[in-house]
């Protein structure tokens, strides 16, 4: 027998079948809206920009950009630089995995979806091909179209398209990368990116 | 009411004076008290232990004593616990559970009566017993998120008192470490934690501390006398039973 | 009868202060869960959905699994079974020795701890460096991690400054928290863009898509799963769950029961492997399925490894992780220790079943009464003096009639206990404490006196009833009254230290 099987033989006598599964969750009673997600991004240490019109989103981004780096690389995903127009940002069009964007100074990528209760947006493969790219920037900006926003997780959850699941990846982006292991003291950027921008876009 | 008095195996040999309290606060509130003196343990500290042969035997004892009562109260939120939520696992089904009461929730939830013309003008703190609270419901506890608060009847009781200030207390229910034979097997622990709750009652500012558990009440008094800090210890009982009426 | 554990925690936590410092720190962690349990008005609705969930998984666990492989497998990953430690340590080693992998990055796993696999791909000429910053630093310093989210929390600033400059060459005296972290960001970078292959644990399966969902703050595990060409992933077989559905449930939960935060900064699941690079999934059995098969303990299979359980412990704040000797300290690691070694079996013992683990759990665990069904399961084996004294104390309650000369002898013995002594039973309380003093009768006793003698004054006067209990009553002042009068007049004697 092999050892998979030894060990699915085992579980199989363990297992008792009587349980039933609890059903889905009936969403909560939360404030949700722009508000509601700016406030709480804030308090994971991102910062909420907008929301904008399309034709003032490319402005904005390119002040956004000269703030957060004073020239340095800036790599913007192809579905990002669609929606952000011409600016000081390079397309990205390397070999999907991103060793590459090691001196990225800032990324644009686009959400898909987002959550007000938790602060976070849903990054799809499609829109991150460059995996590494969101996590090797020095700061990262998100754009978010509000359409996606939902006032809790299970309402942002399941308005992501299944095709998505079936892609490599679905990643939820919560503010900047951090840690408290020194003591308790808060510390953005421990390997992630140092800061995170999440600018709204109205359709 | 007639009522079958519970008497703790530790509050019968080390507390007597709780078990008389206890007494005269339930006929104060109109009940007609019982004590067989042959009753002796629920079993608790050696289901504590694992032993559970032993604690079988006590608890087919005891329910066999208290079986044809109303209601059987009890100064000891821990007892009541074991009969209520620990009996059944002995085998021993739900017998015995729906009658049994700690004092404090018994005149609150059972009989409706918070006043009881006591008096005890001084500060007293609360020490919210774990049994009691997480078990017997006396109250919510403090890691409990929104949607199911439960009213405090010690707390409610006590603020009936006449005179008596309530001073709240830093991590309200904290445990106090005695825990049983926990006390006596790691005492640096069982120590550290009584201590904790001792300065957070001088902190407080409190006079006396209270609680429905005289097992705690005595492991903090026994702190205090060793350490030289801290609020005396009285139980509820003690406290209700003061004052206009004697 | 002190408990070895006990010991451990005085020479864990030995001085006051540290002792101060390392409950202070634990206790905000529970602080800030509160809070965050706080904001959301279907907290309780949300565990009670995420316990049903996990007890469903955990009833229909071989399904799952089979699932899970297949759908993974479906998306391109490599599936592989482990039975124990030593299996999983074997598969990974292959794996990374057929493609030349020495350098490895490893996000943080207490499965791969439980299996000790650093030290066994180390002693193989394999370079392993643990990426998550508290996991980094205690691999520096060659100690355990002290705490599930927090490896390094019994770590001050200083230590953690010198630890670095002693291994990484960073600034002697360096001590602030940013500019360290910075300087770990540094190297880590490095070891992440040169890597062969990246180690990860999972927090979840699912068995519907053959998904991993990896999550965490640093963003550590995502950068070493997708820039090394081959990408493991470790995970115990309890993780799974059904459906990308249920997620949601127990990420709502996970992060504010950890640390307080609405989630972590990083979710990812991730289906298959990435382009042009490798998955290998490795499913590790060592001794889950026993658990499962065991009705009073398999609950705790459902643990989320938030942590929450420990930071609410009035006992590990004071003992420390160190003390307990697992990988997994606290009240789930004594739920899941005892079946390794003496002090895995006294860990049960090492507490006062508060129930306080319990009511933080976000899945529902009964953890105290698992460490209670575990006192009970290994009875047999406790010290044998502790042993004769239940057995005396049960045989001396047995009967209300053994009470009387059980006290007598009770009442011989007291002053003596009061004494310390090695073959006092009594020792450990008197550590901390004084004997409280006996009262010269038992309450049976003075109720029975009592009793007799209204019987007897009944007899000689022959008064109706009523008036004969009020003379007694106005004779016999109740002693707590009487107490309490005492000391009103003394006035209050509380000393404050």
């Amino acid at each position: 027998m092999s050892e998979r099987d030894a060990i699915l033989a085992r579980v199989r006598r363990g297992a008792g079948r009587r349980a039933l599964h609890p059903g889905p969750h009936p969403p909560p009673e939360l404030p949700g809206g722009w508000d509601t997600f700016a406030a709480t991004l804030a308090t994971v240490g991102g910062e909420a920009h907008g929301p904008f019109a399309p034709n003032a989103l490319g402005d904005a981004l390119v002040a956004l950009v000269r703030r957060r780096t004073d020239g340095g690389r800036v790599v913007a995903e192809p579905s990002a630089a669609e929606r952000a127009g011409r600016g000081p940002w390079e397309v990205a069009r390397e070999p999907a995995v991103g060793h590459g964007f090691a001196d990225a100074a800032v990324a644009l990528v686009l959400g898909r979806a987002a959550a007000a209760d938790c602060g976070a947006v849903a990054v799809l493969e499609d829109d991150a091909p460059h995996r590494a790219l969101p996590f090797l920037c020095q700061r990262l900006v998100l754009l978010l179209p509000v359409a996606g926003l939902r006032p809790d997780l299970h309402g942002a959850w399941d308005s992501l398209p299944a095709a998505a699941w079936r892609s490599h990846h679905v990643t939820w982006i919560s503010g900047p990368s951090k840690t408290a292991d020194i003591e308790q003291t808060l510390v953005y950027g421990a390997h992630g990116p140092l800061g995170l921008d999440v600018v709204g876009v109205l359709d | 009411m007639n009522i079958e008095l519970f008497v703790p195996c530790y509050v019968d040999q080390l507390t007597p004076d709780v078990a008389w309290a206890t007494l005269r606060v339930l006929e104060r509130a109109g009940c007609r008290v019982s004590y067989d003196p042959a009753q002796t343990c629920c079993g608790q500290p050696f289901l504590n232990v694992g032993a559970s042969r032993e604690a079988r035997r006590l608890a087919e004892r005891h329910l066999r004593r208290f079986g044809g009562a109303e209601a059987v109260v009890s100064p000891s939120a821990s007892c009541v616990a074991t009969v209520r939520h620990r009996y059944a696992g002995l085998g021993l089904g739900a017998q015995g559970a729906a009658r049994t009461w700690e004092l404090g929730e018994f005149l609150v939830k059972k009989l409706g009566k918070l006043e009881l013309g006591a008096r005890f003008p001084y500060r007293v703190a609360l020490l919210q017993s774990c049994h009691g609270l997480r078990e017997l419901g006396l109250g919510t506890p403090s890691e409990r998120g929104p949607g199911a608060a439960e009213p405090n009847p010690t707390e409610l009781l006590l603020r009936a008192v006449e005179d008596l200030e309530l001073v709240p207390l830093a991590r309200p229910d904290e445990c106090c470490g005695f825990g049983g034979a926990f006390s006596v097997t790691h005492p640096t622990l069982s120590g550290r934690m009584g201590r904790a709750r001792l300065r957070a009652c001088t902190d407080a500012g409190a006079d006396y501390v209270t609680g429905t558990d005289v097992s705690c009440l005595l492991h903090l008094d026994a702190i205090r006398r060793r350490e030289g800090f801290g609020p005396r210890a009285i139980h509820l009982a003690e406290i209700l039973v003061n004052g206009s009426s004697t | 009868m002190t408990a070895s554990f006990d010991r451990r925690a005085l020479a864990t936590l030995p001085s006051r202060g540290e002792l101060a410092q390392h409950d202070a720190a634990v206790w905000d962690l529970r602080r800030r869960r509160d809070a965050a349990a706080a904001s959301v008005p279907d907290w309780e609705a949300l565990r009670e959905r995420a316990a049903g969930i996990k007890a469903f998984a955990l009833d229909h666990l071989d399904e799952l699994l089979t699932g899970f492989e297949e759908r993974a497998r479906a998306a391109g990953a490599h599936v592989h079974w482990a039975t124990d430690a030593t299996a999983l340590c074997r598969i990974v080693t292959e794996l990374l020795a057929a493609r030349g992998a020495r350098r490895v990055v490893k996000s943080k796993s207490m499965l791969t701890e439980e299996c000790g696999l650093n030290p066994h791909l180390e002693a193989r000429g394999v370079e392993v460096v643990d990426t998550d910053l508290g996991e980094r630093i205690v691999q520096l310093a060659g100690e355990p991690p002290s705490h599930l989210i927090v490896p390094a929390i019994h770590k001050t600033r200083r230590e953690i400054g010198a630890l670095f400059h002693r291994t990484m060459g960073t600034p002697a005296g360096e001590d602030d928290p940013e500019r360290l972290t910075r300087l770990a960001r540094a190297d880590l970078r490095r070891r992440f863009l040169s890597a062969d292959a990246g180690i990860t644990g999972a927090n979840f399966a699912v068995a519907e898509s053959g998904s991993i969902v990896i999550v965490t703050n640093e963003g550590n595990a995502d950068l070493g799963a997708s820039l090394p060409p081959l990408h493991v992933a470790c995970l115990g077989i309890e993780k799974v769950i059904p459906a990308l559905a249920d997620l949601p449930v127990f990420l709502r939960l996970l992060a504010r029961s950890a640390t307080g935060q609405p989630i972590s900064a990083y979710t990812s699941v991730i289906t298959g492997p990435r382009p042009g690079g490798e998955l290998h999934l490795v499913l590790v059995d060592n001794g889950r399925s026993e658990l499962l098969a065991n009705p009073a303990q398999r609950s705790a299979l459902a643990c989320i490894r938030c942590g929450a359980c420990l930071n609410t412990c009035p006992v590990y704040r004071r003992a420390g992780g160190h003390a307990y000797g697992t990988v997994i300290p606290g009240p789930i690691g004594s739920v899941l220790g005892p079946t390794v070694g003496a002090l895995g079996r006294e860990l049960p013992h090492a507490s006062s079943l508060c129930g306080s683990c319990s009511a933080v759990c976000p899945v529902k665990i009964d953890l105290h009464g698992q460490l209670l069904a575990w006192r009970g399961a290994t009875v047999r084996k406790r010290p044998r003096g502790e042993r004769a004294l239940v057995a005396a104390a049960a045989l001396a309650l047995r009967s209300a009639a053994l009470l009387g000369p059980a006290r007598a002898l009770l009442r011989l013995a007291w002053p003596l206990l009061a004494r310390a002594g090695r073959a006092n039973p009594a020792a450990g309380w008197l550590e901390a404490r004084e004997l409280p003093p006996l009262p010269r009768e038992s309450f049976r006793a003075q109720w029975k006196r009592k009793r007799s003698a209204q019987r007897a004054e009944g007899e000689r006067r022959r008064k109706p009833e009523s008036a004969q209990r009020a003379e007694g009553e106005r004779r016999r002042k109740p002693e707590s009254a009487q107490r309490a009068e005492g000391e009103r007049r003394q006035g209050r004697e509380v000393v404050e230290k």
